[in-house]
């Protein structure tokens, strides 16, 4: 054995240079950081609250079967989702753009 | 060590060993409570402990490498530095952390924080070092309304290229959360997965449309993987690249392999198979394990650790050449706690997370070590899970409880020994009556121990030396005045020690003990107070006159001589400069208009004046600095401490909070531990103050009052305190200077019940052996015998093949004045589904041995015990039944079965109360019966209608029950014995209903500190819980007007502390199951309460002002709220 050891990656070689292993005896550490209170805002940036879509499978099927048939002429249909309304102007375009990057 | 006095006193110092010791007792609880144990306050003693995820990556900064690990409903940021690991942060989560994933999206320098809870909430933080920050980039529910929860627990997965978020939470679906090219995370949509029985999931890399891997088991329990490829735009799967069938019957984790290599590694139990969708199959038997952590190791994927379920950990290495992979290769490491994560650090050192035993930081070394392990460990990290039972003991009779818990599972099963406060550990002791003082003096200014200790009294100063043997002897200190009582003393510069008595300063040589210098009170006048430090003195005499004296050139100079205006107190000049010798602030209390005043030195200037309001006088009071942050404490006459920040260069006080420590005066002291001063507050209720995170905590003394104090560092015993009690002085190491205290007990087995007898001085277990040959495995089960003080194992029963230990208790009969243990089992047969055998055994202890005296078969398992109206109760599958001590004609004992009461599915849990029972059952909630001694029978009277799995129950008080739940919820039920129909008192109306978000099994009366019976919080009963991740937790019962004060506090908090992630609070604590979910009510977080003290003052004022109650009436009972742990 021994080949397959050693040669561990390193990021950073100070990290756990100092380390001094701890008495096989000694009780083990129960160490308590500081706990993190936010006392500052939480709520995400616009448009980053995320459900999920209501649509039943089978309907999105349909729809996506029907929409199908009318591109690349209008938009998709899921832009009329009510709770998307906030972000809408910008929603199809960045699909698009992703679905296309995506696919490259 | 012994103590010789020289002269009248016969006294000699003695080892303290022999102590008694007794169970905790609450008649307070039980007869105060009736009217109030419907309010209920819930807080966290000690965190979960037990590691379910860990991952690493850069969180904090693009070059700072961060260990991430998750407790349960906390997670620990730790960064990575050349001394180990550093703790930065501990974040509470509102939800169970079902997933923690690092990611790194396009563009960006840092890692993001997925988090997933197990209801179907999730959060994506983002660290702002700028403001140490963590923000919310993203949040949402991912629940559906109709769905059927997956069995094997909840997956989610990110994209290795990050263009979406895979989650499986319900059977036949597959959840996408899809990412735009900005990063952004767009609206959910679920995909119908048509694998039912899903055992994991995973993204493969290097593909160029996202495509997971699925581990699944078909109908006929063959398990297959098959893989999908995402199609974003359709929102449906395309049949993946590729599939594999028939795997080993124990596949149960998938390891994706970056690219180049790419494909995925599938850990059987006795195969590890490698294969892609260029067709590859490379496979590997190993011996047989259930492998359930992993990390990788190689950013290239050519090397993993595996951590199975015995804990070894092993080596798992994918030979390649040119981009193909041509073998695998496993190699034994060597052993760690059993895994539940793995993270691969930095340099060969490994993050080995257990929700099994401690967790750990091991090393993996070239060579190995004689036992032939590669593994080295570095740290272990405590962790108390599973609790799977826990017992309240009284080990030094202080009146204060200590929990000793089962905790740990196989091989890392221990008993650990939790004790609130800090210990004083009595080295030697003696008898003094009428101690006045005490300090400690060294032989020479630069030395680093002391030697003598002055002890004075009220007409008359002792001294006493360590002599060569170590020992304490009493001697003389030539040039100070032993014929009064010493008001200060203390080494100063240039090798001299200075003695304040009412008289006068004497300044005295340490080399040739004789007096140098002397100031004298002016006549008339008497010296009532005295501090002093290496260069200054300060005192004040009657008329408010008060003298500042310096050393200089082994002289005492009076420099300063100032009137004022009241009598003075108190007064302190403790240094907190740079100047350890040398102080520019003193610190002075006063009679009369009851203030504590700054003032400067040498002029004695008036820098500050603060009014403490009220009629109570300083009686101490002390400048000092803890963790860089000085303080200025004021201690009166009634136990209460006051608090200021203490600005050292303009003297200015701010931050002013109040504190009850006791209820008589109180005299501070600084003393050093491990290099760290702190502060003991001596009283009736004598307290260390000292700062952790920069805050200042205070923490119980186990020891009950304590006049004096003061360090006593000697060689023989480094950092040991003097401590002059009631008639004694005593000689003491202290403990780790932290909140609570943790002792563990390695069994290299699990307990599973834990009971203490006082009278025989001894815990007694129920434990299990796993063992594993190559041919097979088995379990042996035992009842273990300890010592309670020494933990030393006494006696030993080892219990029938296939018998299984499953409740233990201490108890007496009618008619019998011994103390048994009554343990209860249960024959754990292969073929059965429920067991239809067990035994209750009955063991007297006699001479440390384990003595059976009675067995008695039963028809099932003895699932609980109880001592009953000098009876024994006992929970049989599903009957409670009720069995007689009866003494057979020849001298010998035995059970005979005395009543029943059927129609439970299965009574796991009973609880007693005079003749009442109360049942938790498996399915039914909780029920309450009641013996009926005329009638010789058990009837139930009332029960709830709910139907809760339960896991735990206790009895309040005569009406008011307990119970907790598998769904992680706890909840009260009443008894309705004033209801007008039948109908009404036969149900058990729920009044309170919490979500604890752990899971709880045992709970239990009793109290983790000392309580004072006069002092508010003595009165208020608690119950101990401990759960599965390691949680030790009270439910104080509070009277209804405190808990609406708190209530309104919680209600105000919440709208400034918020959930990390947006997470709610509010939906955090609802009460939830799979029937319903009900806001918490009669239940308070006091988690969250207690971090009131964890704000700015800013905050804490808008809270103020939202509250209408000053800020120092709200700190003040907030912090009596944490003295309750």
């Amino acid at each position: 054995m021994g080949s397959s050891l050693g040669g561990w990656p390193s990021y950073n070689p100070q990290n756990f240079s100092q380390v001094v292993p701890a008495d096989p005896s000694a009780q083990p550490l129960n160490v308590i950081p500081a706990t993190y209170i936010a006392t500052h805002r939480t709520d995400p940036p616009p448009g980053q609250v995320i459900t999920t879509d209501p649509k039943n499978i089978l309907l999105r099927h349909f729809y996506q079967k029907s929409e199908e048939k009318l591109r690349p002429k209008r938009a998709a249909p899921d832009n009329l989702t009510p709770q998307n309304n906030g972000k809408q102007p910008r929603g199809p375009v960045a699909d698009g753009g992703g679905q296309a990057s995506g696919r490259s | 060590m012994l103590c010789t006095w020289r002269g009248e006193v016969p006294a000699s110092l003695l080892l303290t060993s022999s102590r008694t010791l007794s169970t905790l007792h609450f008649p307070a609880a039980a007869e105060t409570a009736a009217e109030m144990s419907v309010w209920n306050y819930v807080v966290t003693a000690h965190k979960p402990t037990s590691v379910t995820h860990s991952c690493v990556g850069n969180f904090t900064g693009p070059n700072q490498l961060n260990l991430i690990v998750a407790k349960c409903t906390r997670i620990e940021i730790h960064l990575l530095t050349p001394q180990g690991l550093q703790p930065m942060i501990d974040v509470p989560i509102y939800g169970r952390i079902a997933t923690l994933e690092l990611f790194r999206p396009h563009n960006e320098t840092q890692d993001f924080l997925f988090i997933a809870t197990e209801r179907y909430k999730f959060c994506v933080l983002q660290w702002d070092a700028e403001k140490s920050e963590l923000l919310t980039r993203a949040m949402g529910d991912v629940s559906d309304r109709i769905g059927r929860p997956t069995d094997n627990g909840q997956i989610g997965i990110i994209d290795p290229d990050c263009r979406l978020i895979g989650l499986h939470l319900y059977d036949g679906l597959f959840k996408v959360i899809p990412f735009d090219i900005k990063g952004q995370l767009k609206e959910a949509f679920n995909i119908r997965l048509e694998e039912l029985q899903v055992l994991d999931i995973k993204f493969l890399y290097g593909c160029v449309k996202p495509t997971i891997v699925v581990l699944y088991q078909d109908n006929k329990d063959a398990r297959h993987v098959k893989t999908y490829e995402v199609a974003l735009k359709d929102k449906d799967f395309v049949e993946g690249p590729w599939s594999q069938n028939n795997l080993d019957n124990g596949a149960g984790l998938l390891i994706p392999v970056p690219a180049p290599l790419g494909g995925v590694i599938i850990i059987g139990e006795e195969t590890i198979v490698y294969c892609n969708a260029n067709a590859t199959f490379r496979a590997i038997p190993i011996k047989q394990s259930i492998i359930r952590a992993y990390g990788r190791v190689d950013p290239d994927g050519s090397r993993y650790l595996l951590g199975d379920n015995t804990g070894i950990l092993h080596l798992l290495v994918l030979t390649h050449e040119r981009e193909r992979v041509t073998g695998l290769k496993i190699e034994y490491l060597g052993e760690t706690s059993i895994a539940s994560s793995i993270s691969y650090l930095d340099n060969g050192v490994v993050y080995v997370g257990s929700r099994f035993g401690d967790s750990q930081l091991v090393k993996l070394n070239l060579q190995a070590d004689t036992s032939g392990s590669y593994v080295e460990v570095l740290e272990r990290y405590v962790n108390l899970g599973p609790i799977v039972d826990f017992c309240v003991v009284d080990l030094d009779r202080q009146g204060q409880g200590q929990v000793v818990t089962c905790s740990g599972a196989f091989k890392d099963g221990s008993l650990r020994v939790v004790r609130n406060g800090i210990g004083i550990n009595e080295q030697a002791s003696v008898e003094l009556q009428g101690i006045k003082g005490l300090w400690s003096l060294k032989s020479s200014f630069n030395d680093p121990y002391d030697m003598y200790l002055v002890v004075s009294f009220i007409s008359e100063t002792r001294f006493l030396a360590m002599n060569m043997e170590d020992e304490l002897e009493e001697t003389e200190i030539e040039g100070f005045d032993a014929q009064t009582q010493t008001l200060f003393c203390q080494n100063a510069i240039s090798d001299l020690l200075v003695q304040v008595t009412a008289n006068s300063v004497r300044l005295v040589s340490c080399t040739s003990r004789e007096l140098v210098d002397q100031w004298n009170a002016p006549e008339g006048y008497s010296v009532n107070v005295a501090s002093a430090n290496a260069s200054q003195v300060l005192l004040a005499t009657g008329g408010g006159h008060l003298v500042y004296l310096e050393i200089r050139d082994s002289k005492l100079v009076e420099v300063k001589h100032i009137q004022l205006e009241h009598e003075i107190s108190c007064v302190d000049l403790n240094p907190i400069g740079e100047n350890p010798q040398y102080s520019s602030l003193a610190a002075v209390g006063m009679w009369t208009d009851i203030s504590v005043r700054i003032l400067s030195l040498p002029d004695l200037e008036l820098k500050r004046k603060e009014t403490l309001g009220g009629e109570i006088v300083p009686r101490s009071v002390l400048l000092c600095t803890l963790e860089g942050i000085s303080y200025l404490l004021c201690a009166l006459g009634d136990g209460h401490l006051f608090s200021f920040l203490l600005n050292a260069s303009s003297g200015d006080l701010s931050d002013r909070k109040k504190v009850s420590l006791g209820t008589q005066p109180i005299s501070l002291r600084t003393f050093s531990s491990k290099g760290t001063t702190h502060v003991f507050a001596s009283s009736d209720r004598p307290t260390v103050i000292y700062s952790s995170n920069k805050k200042l905590l205070y923490s119980n003394v186990n020891l009950k009052e304590v006049n004096h104090m003061c360090p006593f560092n000697t060689a023989a015993i480094p950092d040991s305190l003097a401590i002059a009690k009631e008639g004694e002085l005593s000689i003491g190491t202290i403990d780790d200077i932290q909140k609570l205290h943790i002792r563990t007990i390695p069994l290299n087995e699990q307990a599973r019940r834990i009971c203490h007898q006082e009278q025989s001085r001894t815990l007694a277990f129920c434990s299990f052996k796993h063992n594993q040959t190559s041919i097979e495995e088995s379990e042996t089960h035992f009842v273990r015998l300890l010592d309670h003080q020494t933990f030393e194992f006494l006696s030993i029963y080892q219990l029938d093949p296939y018998e299984h230990g499953c409740s233990i208790i201490s108890c007496s009969f009618s008619d019998d004045n011994n103390v048994y243990y009554c343990v209860g089992t249960a024959y754990v047969l292969p073929e059965e589904n429920e067991p239809t055998k067990g035994r209750i055994l009955v063991f007297a202890v006699e001479d440390g041995r384990l003595q059976l005296i009675v067995e008695k078969e039963t028809k099932g398992a003895v699932y609980s015990l109880n001592a009953f109206n000098g009876k024994l109760l006992a929970a049989i599958n599903q009957k409670i039944q009720l069995y007689k001590w009866m003494l057979r004609e020849d001298g010998s004992h035995e059970l005979q079965s005395e009543c029943g009461h059927h129609g439970h599915i299965l009574a796991l849990y009973t609880q007693t109360r005079g003749d009442f029972i109360v049942v938790g059952d498996l399915m039914k909630s909780i029920s309450l019966l009641v013996y009926k001694h005329e009638e010789s029978a058990i009837e139930e009277l009332a029960r709830d209608y709910n139907a809760n799995w339960m896991s735990a129950v206790e009895m309040l008080d005569d009406e008011i029950y307990i119970g907790a739940e598998n769904n992680y919820n706890i909840f009260t039920v009443r008894k309705n014995s004033d209801a007008a129909t039948d109908e009404e008192r036969g149900r058990l109306e729920v009044v309170g209903e919490y979500h604890l978000g752990e899971f709880v099994n045992r709970l239990r009366h009793g109290s983790l500190v000392m309580r004072l019976p006069d002092s508010e919080m003595g009165q208020i009963p608690t119950v101990i819980f401990g759960t599965i991740n390691g949680v030790i937790g009270i439910i104080a019962s509070l009277p209804h007007d405190q808990y609406v004060f708190l209530e309104k506090l919680q209600s105000t908090l919440v709208k400034f502390i918020k959930g990390v992630g947006n997470l709610s609070h509010e939906q955090w604590r609802s009460f939830h199951n799979d029937k319903k979910t009900s806001e918490a009510r009669n239940f308070l977080d006091g988690d969250l309460i207690e971090s009131f003290l964890d704000l700015s003052r800013s905050k804490m004022e808008e809270v103020s002002k939202g509250m209408g109650v000053p800020v120092e009436e709200l700190s003040k009972r907030v912090e009596e709220l944490t003295r309750l742990h």
